[in-house]
């Protein structure tokens, strides 16, 4: 009797990731925007400043890219700091 | 007025002049009083373009009323500080913020920022100056005191990053 051999195909689907993208205002403080990246993402200041020089220079910085759920979570966190910030589809 | 780190727990305004006093008792007043559209566009922004209708909906249903609450808190917490805010005539104000509630502060005075910036319209270039204007308009002095404003964020910022 021949043996029937069953293939399943196992795929994970990560799904599209999201870019959290905070755009520059001139109202919000360098300093204070530089603090709110390290107590929102955890950077270290050296980090944080380089993407607010990037914020304030080239008008925007993808500050973390990911799972959909989370890059909402971190736009909530930022707008609760008054920060302009949005998220889109990673290319 | 100076501002600085009293012990670990606290920040410590001193020296707090008259105008300066009335200033900081505008915060909560500029932030409940600033509710036109365009203030309120500004400080609930949308997260993603106009499209996404369906999650727009969702955010404004679900996300836009904790983000009212925390900025009520905030302002809320600071109308509660200044109370304590000792002043009177013929002498100097003195005003101490526990440490706690220093997010709170940063956030009502970013509040006041805004508010102000977009009722009053004022431009990128207009909001990174920082000459005093030797004619004082209303338009200046409102800009003064966003400016105002901004250096005690920055003093508390430096005061919490010390400790």
């Amino acid at each position: 009797m021949a043996e029937t051999v069953v293939e399943t195909k196992v795929e994970t689907s990560l799904g599209t990731p999201w870019n959290v993208v905070v755009h520059d205002d001139p109202v919000n403080l360098m300093s204070y925007v530089t603090m709110v990246f390290q107590r929102v993402f955890g950077f270290s200041k050296q980090k944080a400043q380089h993407h607010m020089l990037e914020v304030h220079h080239k008008g925007r910085s993808v500050v973390w890219t990911g799972a959909r759920e989370r890059a909402e979570f971190y736009v909530q966190q930022l707008h609760g700091f008054l920060l302009l910030a949005t998220l889109e589809k990673a290319e | 007025m100076l501002i600085r780190r009293l012990k670990e727990n606290a920040i410590e305004l001193i020296h707090i002049e008259p105008v300066e006093a009335e200033l900081l008792r505008q915060i909560p007043v500029v932030c409940e009083s600033g509710g036109d559209g365009r203030s309120e566009a500004r400080l609930f922004t949308n997260p993603v373009d106009s499209s996404d209708t369906q999650f727009l909906t969702d955010w404004a249903e679900y996300v836009r009323p904790e983000l009212r609450h925390l900025f009520l808190s905030s302002r809320n917490t600071v109308k509660e500080d200044l109370e304590k805010l000792s002043d009177g005539p013929g002498r100097l104000g003195r005003l101490v913020v526990p440490r706690v509630h220093s997010d709170a502060w940063l956030n009502a005075l970013n509040q006041a920022r805004l508010i102000l910036a977009t009722k009053f319209n004022f431009s990128d270039r207009e909001l990174s100056m920082h000459e005093t204007p030797k004619w004082f308009s209303r338009r200046d002095l409102v800009l003064q005191q966003i400016n105002f404003y901004a250096e005690i964020q920055e003093r508390i910022i430096d005061a919490i990053e010390d400790q």
